[in-house]
């Protein structure tokens, strides 16, 4: 018996341990209609289930898979006959390095632009460690230290003084309890008193609770990947002591526009299914044209490095040509002709480009006419939309 | 093919397949040895160069080391074969001392080489198929330097400025040279890198030396190496056909180790008792099957006379960082894998790595603890073992120093990696061991010129004071540092890079220079290449420079070379280069050359004092030159504004020489035709206000003159472009001697109220120009010089001037810009 629910398990995509998703047309990515945005370990859970069944080597204590299977999943291959999507694409020893970060128990920062994939990258490595990428702090400027150790239900508190029922744990407290992943998002955009609460938790491994007179030591594959933006406004310096605690990965901008397109047109097309965006999916020239530009005004300088540009004060990441593209095809489906058109890619690239109305405008502007408008007729279109939003 | 067949055939011997510089070939290799006790060892290297072994196996040898052919006579062919202290060859070399058996080289002479070499030059212009690098297919050959591009079209040319970009190649050369594929990878055209990548990339590596040193340089088991690296060069072998010339190339070069291997044995040595250390890549071509070269064969083979001799080498150059290929990427590192070892420490090579790191951080004063050491060595055998690796390579020890010890960032790191993967080891050979006339000379030199110390692979500087040390007692001493310089200037005129010449602070002291030495390897190529020009560096430069001379036909390079002549103290030379500049000045009328030769020779005149040489022969030339651009100054006059900019820095020139040398030049001749030059109508406006305002600075002009000229030049009626040109000419100099006259304001100011509208215009655009670098203080004084002509205070005027121009006037400027301005 147990051998044919194996079997029919192959060839049916769609069983995810809930059992709640209903076959997906060839793509590995189950769809939950109701939830906006699924955790990757619920989206890829086929994946996720395959791998698991496949992997022959060793598991470190805590994990659901060995290290080469996390590998797999993120950077794509294969899998017996299911083909294993990319996550991140475009630097694998990247992230060979971040797996064995948390193989040696030791914490995981992943830093970079905004847009490069942090928070993704974290999310997919503690879908697969662990198959749960819930566990998670979201670091903000008001962001205390109780959210990240613990916490009290006060009504109980009061009722009954300090006991375990009464105890609200943070996710940083119940990863250690459960020897699972834990994820400490914009770590840089607490205060730095607050960042400090990790230091020694990630040296002693372990939490100690004075009110109930005991201390909960860290199980096993418990560790920790932080993500942290090197250029925002707001962000605190990590102390020294603390950034000692952990490896630090700096995730760069995709190296190759080839490589670049491939991540928006992935992304564009997951999220189009997921969001139910009726429009058809960016040409591939619309993509290349949207990345190009970013790319340059990037950098700073035309891809044939023969011309020098500014740069605006807008990051233009990856991830923000994704959501222009995703948003250029909500305008085309939902008030347009459901074809993605140059008038809504340009006025997404207005509102990415332009971020700082005076300074920023000009920069567009110069952009257009120095280059986009010598780019010929194919760009023609475009550059009488974006001429036109930048009026 | 052969290959093919090879496969299943018996060994001629016991063979011991190696890569070029690989520490744990040379650590098995040693074992292997020992227990096979071989009584002859045979190795793969140039044939003739058995007469070295002695002198590389020397006690005082220090490592790393070159053996170096080149050819006798141009077109320079050199081979560069670098060892090391990992070199299984030079281990086998060292074993064979030590247990005092035959040992000796086996594969083709140089002279067969060098002409090979020479081949895949001229091939490529043939037909450009071939093009692929020869040198790809096989992994060890002791490629010549050249996997420089076949387009390479020094070949005739005897400079050595070449010679290093030649031979840097080399370095792929044999035995020392690097593991085979390594260099193949660097050096094979496109193609070829992607066979060895691909290996690896099948292998799940990412680069090809991970995947080397994965499989190779961590195995200490018996045998594992040798028969891994016959596999491996099997494996090779079929993948690599089809590039005709380097494969027939390895296919003469087999046969003929075979040849040396079977003369071994009629010798009477057991075939069971000799062990022939060559390349992977040959390991499974040395058998019986396969027949080895005959005496017509071998006398076939074209033959570039050349010769042999050994050099220092030094780990900078052997790594690829230093620009060519070859050797290994990371020298320093791979002798720390020796050393681990023959320690028997090997599993604490990456301990070694990451603390030296940390250290190296520290000295220069990022602090990194201890903890973090240990957490990048925990990090590098994760990543290894995720490759099923025995140790962490050396990627992986990178990728945890930059993640745990940089924080993530490389660059913060990369110069310490760089010291501890490269280092700065050199060489060095005993004195007197087979070297070079030329190389004797320079150490010679070096000693006799106290300047020992900067034979080293770290930057220097030296400053030199040329003038006579009057407390030092011997002549030698006293002018040490001038002899300094002269030699310094003869190794570069003959492209040898030992000292480059840095800034002099002061840049008028003729007695001061600056130079920055550093000992390199291709500063010994390039010394070795010289011995063709000359047995010593004197010579050599002298001869040099005669050809440079002879190729110069124009009066700008015969002075220059002058001036060089006199730099590097040769001066014999001098007088020949004297002597050509005179010939090529006879034939020239171009005033700006003459003038800038003028110059030159007058400067080095004035370098007579200091570089201790007589002068005096140079005199009537400057006087011939001085006599000439005068006369030519008035003809040249007439030109275009953009040949009179280039002609005022000409007349600045000879200005310079008629006021220096007064007493040796015609000073007065000079004089007349500035005169003639200024007072004429139909010259270049600019240069005739240009040399009335040298005269005016010389003072053969009185106000009441200037005050005429002023008006006459400036006069209503005369187009506005020639009388502000004028202008302009003239308050390019001395403009202290403008602004002290106050009748030339005066007229200035008369005359631009005399223009009508256009006019006025015109006028304003070359004022401008004029007046457009005038400093503040400049304008204030000419304010001044105005207001008391007017009668209004100069602080209202100057206030008026330096006020921002309000709107509409710049509207009124903007509009000039669409003035027609016709010819101007």
């Amino acid at each position: 018996m147990a051998k044919k629910a194996v079997a029919t398990d192959s060839n049916t995509p769609s069983t995810s341990p809930s059992g709640m998703s209903e076959p997906d047309d060839a793509s590995n990515v189950a769809s939950n209609t109701s939830v906006l945005r699924q955790p990757a370990e619920e989206l890829f859970a086929h994946e996720l289930d395959e791998l698991i069944k496949a992997d022959k080597h060793p598991k470190p204590t805590g994990w659901k898979m060995s290290p080469r299977s996390v590998l797999t999943y993120i950077v794509g291959g294969k899998c017996g006959n299911l083909t294993i999507t990319p996550k991140y694409v475009g630097h694998d020893r990247l992230v060979e390095i971040a797996i064995s970060t948390l193989v040696t128990d030791r914490a995981l920062l992943l830093i970079g632009e905004p847009g490069t994939a942090k928070s993704w990258l974290s999310e997919h490595l503690s879908a697969a460690i662990n198959g749960d990428s819930t566990k998670v702090v979201q670091g903000t400027a008001g962001t205390t230290e109780e959210q990240i150790r613990y916490t009290w239900n006060y009504a109980m508190l009061i009722a009954h003084g300090p006991s375990q029922q009464a105890l609200v744990k943070s996710p940083i407290f119940r990863a250690m309890e459960a020897g699972a992943i834990a994820r400490f998002e914009e770590i840089t955009r607490c205060a730095s008193e607050v960042q400090d609460a990790m230091i020694s938790l990630l040296s002693e491994k372990r939490i100690s609770v004075p009110e109930l007179a005991n201390e909960i030591p860290a199980q096993k594959g418990f560790s920790v990947i932080a993500t942290a933006n090197t250029r925002d406004r707001g962000v605190n310096d990590m102390s020294a002591a603390l950034k000692r605690r952990f490896n630090l990965i700096v995730l760069p901008t995709p190296a190759k526009i080839e490589t670049e397109i491939e991540i928006v047109t992935n992304r564009v097309r997951e999220l189009a299914s997921n969001l139910d965006l009726r429009a058809e999916l960016p040409a591939a020239d619309v993509v290349e044209k949207v990345v190009t530009i970013f790319r340059e005004l990037r950098t700073g300088q035309t891809l044939d490095g023969k011309n020098k540009l500014k740069t605006s004060s807008g990051v233009l990441s990856t991830a923000e040509a994704i959501s222009l593209l995703a948003n250029s095809m909500a305008l085309a489906g939902n008030f347009g002709t459901g074809t993605i058109g140059d008038d809504d890619i340009a006025a997404g690239l207005q509102g990415s480009v332009v971020k700082d109305e005076e300074k920023d405008k000009v920069v567009w502007s110069e952009y257009l006419n120095n280059v986009m408008k010598k780019r010929g007729a194919q760009w023609r279109g475009l550059y009488k939309s974006c001429s036109e939003h930048n009026a | 093919m052969e290959t093919d067949t090879a496969i299943e055939s018996t060994p001629l011997v016991k063979i011991f397949g190696v890569r070029h510089l690989s520490p744990m070939g040379a650590w098995q290799l040693r074992r292997f040895l020992d227990e096979v006790k071989p009584t002859a060892v045979l190795i793969e290297g140039l044939a003739d160069a058995g007469d070295l072994i002695a002198d590389i196996t020397r006690r005082d040898t220090k490592l790393p080391i070159a053996v170096l052919a080149y050819t006798q006579s141009p077109p320079v062919r050199t081979l560069v074969y670098p060892l090391a202290r990992y070199s299984p060859e030079y281990q086998a070399l060292c074993w064979a001392t030590e247990h005092d058996v035959h040992v000796d080289f086996i594969d083709l002479p140089s002279d067969v080489f060098l002409a090979l070499q020479d081949l895949r030059y001229r091939e490529p212009v043939e037909h450009e198929p071939v093009e692929p690098d020869p040198a790809a297919n096989d992994p060890d050959e002791p490629v010549p330097p050249e996997n420089t591009p076949p387009e390479n079209t020094l070949p005739e040319n005897i400079s050595p400025d070449n010679a290093p970009s030649d031979n840097a190649p080399s370095d792929n050369a044999s035995p020392g040279n690097t593991s085979a594929p390594g260099k193949l990878e660097r050096l094979g055209p496109e193609n070829r890198i992607s066979l060895y990548t691909q290996v690896a990339t099948k292998m799940g590596e990412a680069d090809y030396e991970s995947y080397w040193e994965r499989n190779f340089e961590h195995n200490r088991s018996t045998n594992s190496y040798r028969l891994a690296c016959l596999e491996f060069g099997r494996g090779l072998r079929e993948l690599d056909q089809g590039l005709p010339l380097g494969y027939a190339e390895n296919l003469v070069r087999e046969a003929f180790m075979r040849r040396r291997i079977v003369e071994t044995i009629a010798a009477g040595h057991d075939p069971e008792k000799i062990v022939a250390i060559v390349g992977a890549y040959h390991a499974s071509a040395l058998t019986h099957q396969q027949a080895a070269m005959t005496d017509d064969e071998l006398a076939s083979l074209k033959r570039l006379p050349s010769k042999l001799t050994l050099m220092p080498y030094s780990y900078f150059k052997l790594s690829s960082q230093s620009g060519y290929g070859a050797g290994n990427e990371a020298p320093a590192y791979f002798e720390l894998i020796w050393d681990a070892l023959e320690s028997q420490r090997l599993s604490e090579v990456p301990m070694r790595y990451l603390t030296m790191v940390a250290r190296d951080l520290r000295r220069v004063g990022t602090h990194r603890s201890t903890a973090e050491v240990i957490e990048g060595v925990r990090l590098a055998r994760t990543l290894s073992a995720m490759k099923d690796g025995m140790a962490p390579t050396l990627r992986d020890l990178q990728d945890a120093a930059v993640t745990v010890i940089g924080h993530g960032e490389r660059s913060s790191i990369q110069e310490a990696l760089a010291r501890v993967e490269v280092g700065t080891e050199i060489g060095s050979l005993p004195a007197g061991v087979s070297r070079t006339s030329i190389q004797d000379d320079f150490d010679r030199e070096l000693e006799r010129l106290k300047l020992v110390k900067y034979r080293t692979a770290v930057k220097q500087d030296l400053a030199l004071d040329l003038r006579e040390n009057r407390q030092a007692k011997s002549e030698a001493s006293a002018f040490l540092d001038l002899h300094r310089s002269s030699w310094l200037h003869r190794l570069s005129l003959l492209g040898v890079q030992f000292g480059m010449p840095a800034r002099t602070r002061q840049d008028a002291a003729t007695w001061a220079e600056n130079w920055i030495l550093q000992w390199s390897p291709e500063v010994e190529i390039a010394l070795v290449e010289s011995v063709l020009l000359g047995e010593t560096v004197e010579l050599a430069a002298s001869f040099k420079f005669k050809t440079m001379l002879d190729e110069c036909d124009s009066i700008d390079g015969a002075s220059a070379a002058v001036s060089l002549a006199c730099k590097c103290g040769l001066f014999d030379s001098l007088e020949l280069a004297r002597a050509r500049l005179q010939e090529l000045a006879t034939d020239c009328t171009a005033f700006v050359a003459i003038a800038h030769a003028a110059n030159e020779l007058a400067m080095v005149i004035r370098y007579g004092d200091v570089r201790r040489f007589d002068p005096q022969p140079l005199v009537p030339l400057v006087d011939q030159l001085f006599v000439q651009g005068s006369l030519a100054l008035f003809a040249t006059a007439n030109c275009d504004n953009n040949a009179a900019a280039l002609a005022t820095v000409g007349m600045e020139e000879l200005n310079r020489v008629s006021q220096e040398y007064h007493d040796i030049v015609d000073e007065t001749l000079w004089i007349e035709q500035l005169k003639r030059l200024s007072d004429s109508d139909d010259r270049n406006p600019l240069l005739s206000g240009y040399a009335c305002s040298i005269l005016l600075e010389r003072s053969l002009m009185d106000s009441a003159q200037l005050a005429r000229e002023v008006s006459r030049r400036l006069s209503p009626g005369i187009p506005a472009d020639l009388g502000a040109g004028w202008f302009e000419g003239m308050s390019k100099r001395n403009r202290y001697a403008l602004l002290a006259r106050q009748a030339l304001w005066e007229q200035l100011a008369d005359y631009v109220s005399s223009l009508d509208d256009e006019q006025f215009k015109r006028a304003l655009v070359f004022l401008r120009r004029a007046f457009g670098n005038f400093s503040p203080a400049e304008k204030r004084s000419i304010a001044e010089n105005l207001g008391q002509y007017w009668g209004v205070a100069a602080d209202n005027l100057s206030e008026l001037l330096e006020q921002p121009m309000t709107e509409k006037e710049e509207a009124a400027l903007n509009d000039l810009n669409d003035f027609d301005f016709g010819d101007v």
